[in-house]
């Protein structure tokens, strides 16, 4: 093994271009090229680059990228959102069934939901009173950036702890003290 | 011949390769000198803190092998305090096939901006983490089309700064002598105009990374802005009909992961929320 | 030939005695010292690093979230040709954000005003408050079709769903119009059931 990293170490030592340069001049004389080029009009050359760009991976993301309160909230406001939207548009394409189905009105549904045991009617209000008070918060958060207001980082991470601490006080007064 | 006493005074020879070959005539005393010096350091030595580096892989000659992260070990006691040194310090002596892009190493050039555990930054600018029980993760910037190992192509983002036309367009210049500005109208300019350009706002920014094809990103927003903010800009009504679309500005949905991760604490986010509000209002 | 010759005897006297320290206890440190001196002969010396304390293994990279490579590796014209900008229209840009966040703003006194009034007294407002509600979500579910599903990445599911958004849209309005003139109406309906 010792021998082998001598050879090997004697190789890259003696290769060392600045080494040749300086303690053999003669040798630059003998020096032969040994790559080969061709040249390429600009249209090969940039379907060449375009073809070698089919080949290229893209580099990971929201995989490895640190979890900051910053993008975390933000695509919050969008989850929250979809999540309230969407049972709103169910709810009044469903009500368009009314007149076929007698059943889908208010008082059947206000009735099933007041024989629902109490524990699974809080933790309904709850899955309904956090995504409603995080989007209307967060909501005002971004419309005080829209008017120019809190545009630091200071201010994203102040009023951003300022929206949680908001959702989780109002959303537990909601579910379980209305 | 080689003693661990050796003076210190030895180890302050200037230790580029260039410098010692140039002094060849008399290479044999700068051999026998430098060897002894460094032979002499393990006596003065701190004791070894071995960090663990995992570092993105990707080679375009096997372009069939999927991306990697291979692992590195380096005696951080033996290593300069930022990342770039320890990237250069594994590129010189552990990995010379390791490809990544750096020049300035003051964080004036944004050559060396990439992924360094989990956050957009300058690896000059980034000082290495010194607990040795967690590993450094480097990654290139996110969501790039990766021309080798931490090389990411630029391409496309260069043509969309490009796109916004970055330098003044005025067409009555002053008659003679240079186009005056007061001290406000100068002040606007200030966080805006030393962007490097690094991306690292663009590819921390998740619009970016689903639609940068079209979306321009928060580095080319911020300077579309700074040539709509300058006074002596006459174009600015032109410059902003031209993000009148659904895709060039609107896209910014203020997420702010661009102010959080910009290595020159400058505020793209900001810059764009006042070209949105100027839009909206005029 | 003559200096090459002296040259490679003086290089290898020095790669012997380096290699006699490398088996050394001093091994490690011997490792450390090329960091402080980068010249030439200690080349040597991080060849044997590897050997010594300098591992490398492999592990795979998390996979991305989209395979979206399908559009954008190709680039328009050369790296000199700037990038073109969609034909200007203001009711796409300034005029769409402003519209929107007139009416989210907007949202906030319909809303507190439903909260402590009566929707069967107010039905104006209660209509008010729902259409308002439907039109917000209609532009939020529009925005992330934009971001996730875009006609020019997505050539089928991309328009299919901005069509089906589109109708939901509509039966939505057409259905909260119906609650809202045959039955209680939504304030009255989320009071009752929050309540129940």
């Amino acid at each position: 093994m010792a021998t082998s990293i001598v050879r090997q170490s004697l190789f890259r030592a003696v290769a060392k271009p600045s080494m040749l340069r300086a303690s053999a001049p003669g040798l630059m004389l003998a020096q032969r090229r040994f790559v080969q080029t061709e040249s390429m009009t600009p249209a090969e050359n940039i379907s060449y680059l375009n073809s070698q760009r089919q080949h290229r991976p893209n580099s990971p993301h929201a995989t490895i990228y640190q979890p900051q309160l910053t993008w975390y909230l933000s695509i919050l406001n969008r989850i929250t959102g979809v999540a309230l939207s969407g049972p709103l548009y169910v709810a009044a394409m469903a009500y368009l069934l009314h007149p076929v189905i007698p059943a889908i009105d208010s008082a059947h549904l206000i009735s099933i939901v007041q024989d629902l045991p109490t524990w699974l009617k809080g933790s309904i209000k709850l899955a309904l009173a956090v995504p409603f008070t995080f989007h209307s918060f967060n909501g005002l958060r971004h419309l005080g950036w829209d008017v120019g207001k809190a545009l630091t980082i200071k201010g994203v991470y102040t009023t951003g702890y300022a929206v949680l601490a908001a959702t989780a006080v109002s959303s537990i007064y909601l579910a379980f003290f209305v | 011949m080689f003693r661990p006493s050796a003076s210190s005074a030895l180890r302050s020879i200037p230790s580029s390769s260039r410098l010692v070959a140039s002094s060849a005539p008399s290479a044999s005393r700068a051999f026998h000198a430098t060897a002894s010096a460094s032979l002499a350091t393990p006596a003065e030595s701190k004791s070894a803190q071995v960090k663990e580096f995992k570092i993105y892989r990707w080679n375009p000659d096997t372009p069939s092998e999927k991306p990697k992260l291979q692992s590195y070990k380096v005696d951080l006691s033996q290593c300069g305090p930022m990342m770039l040194d320890a990237l250069i310090k594994i590129k010189n002596e552990l990995d010379p096939t390791l490809t990544f892009r750096r020049s300035c190493r003051e964080g004036i050039c944004g050559s060396c901006a990439m992924n360094i555990d989990g956050v957009n930054t300058l690896a000059c600018l980034c000082r290495i983490d010194k607990d040795t029980n967690k590993d450094s993760k480097v990654y290139p910037l996110p969501h790039m089309y990766i021309v080798k190992d931490l090389v990411p192509d630029l391409t496309h983002f260069y043509k969309q700064y490009k796109s916004i036309e970055p330098f003044l367009k005025n067409d009555n210049p002053p008659a003679q002598g240079e186009f005056l500005q007061t001290q406000e109208d100068r002040k606007k300019l200030d966080g805006m105009y030393e962007c490097i350009l690094c991306a690292c706002c663009s590819t921390s920014c998740p619009s970016y990374w689903w639609n940068q094809d079209q979306y321009l990103g928060p580095a080319v927003l911020m300077q579309a802005y700074r040539w709509m903010a300058d006074s002596r800009d006459s174009y600015g009504a032109e410059r902003k009909e031209k993000m009148q679309n659904t895709m060039s500005l609107y896209r910014c949905h203020t997420i702010f992961n661009c102010s959080r991760t910009c290595p020159k604490g400058l505020n793209p986010a900001m810059a764009i929320a006042k070209m949105k509000l100027e839009m909206a209002t005029e | 030939m003559d200096r090459r010759r002296e040259l490679s005897q003086r290089w290898s006297w020095i790669i012997i005695e380096a290699n006699h320290f490398y088996n050394s206890p001093l091994a490690s440190a011997f490792a450390q010292m090329q960091k402080q001196t980068a010249c030439d002969v200690f080349h040597v010396s991080s060849v044997s690093v590897n050997h010594i304390n300098l591992s490398s293994s492999l592990t795979p990279v998390p996979s991305t979230f989209f395979c979206d490579r399908l559009f954008a590796a190709i680039l328009k014209g050369t790296v000199n040709d700037a990038t073109s900008f969609p034909s200007p229209s203001k009711s796409h840009g300034s005029y769409h954000w402003a519209f929107e966040r007139v009416l989210s703003a907007a949202l906030v006194p319909v809303t507190v005003g439903a909260a402590v009034s009566t929707g069967s007294a107010y039905p104006i407002m209660d209509g008010i408050l729902a259409i308002s509600l439907i039109i917000h979500s209609h532009i939020g579910f529009d925005s992330c079709l934009v971001d996730y599903l875009h006609p020019r990445k997505f050539k089928l599911v991309g328009p299919l769903a901005q069509w089906l958004l589109k109708i939901a849209t509509g039966l939505s309005v057409w259905g909260v119009y119906e609650f809202n003139t045959n039955d209680i109406g939504l304030t009255e309906l989320v009071r009752r059931m929050w309540t129940a």
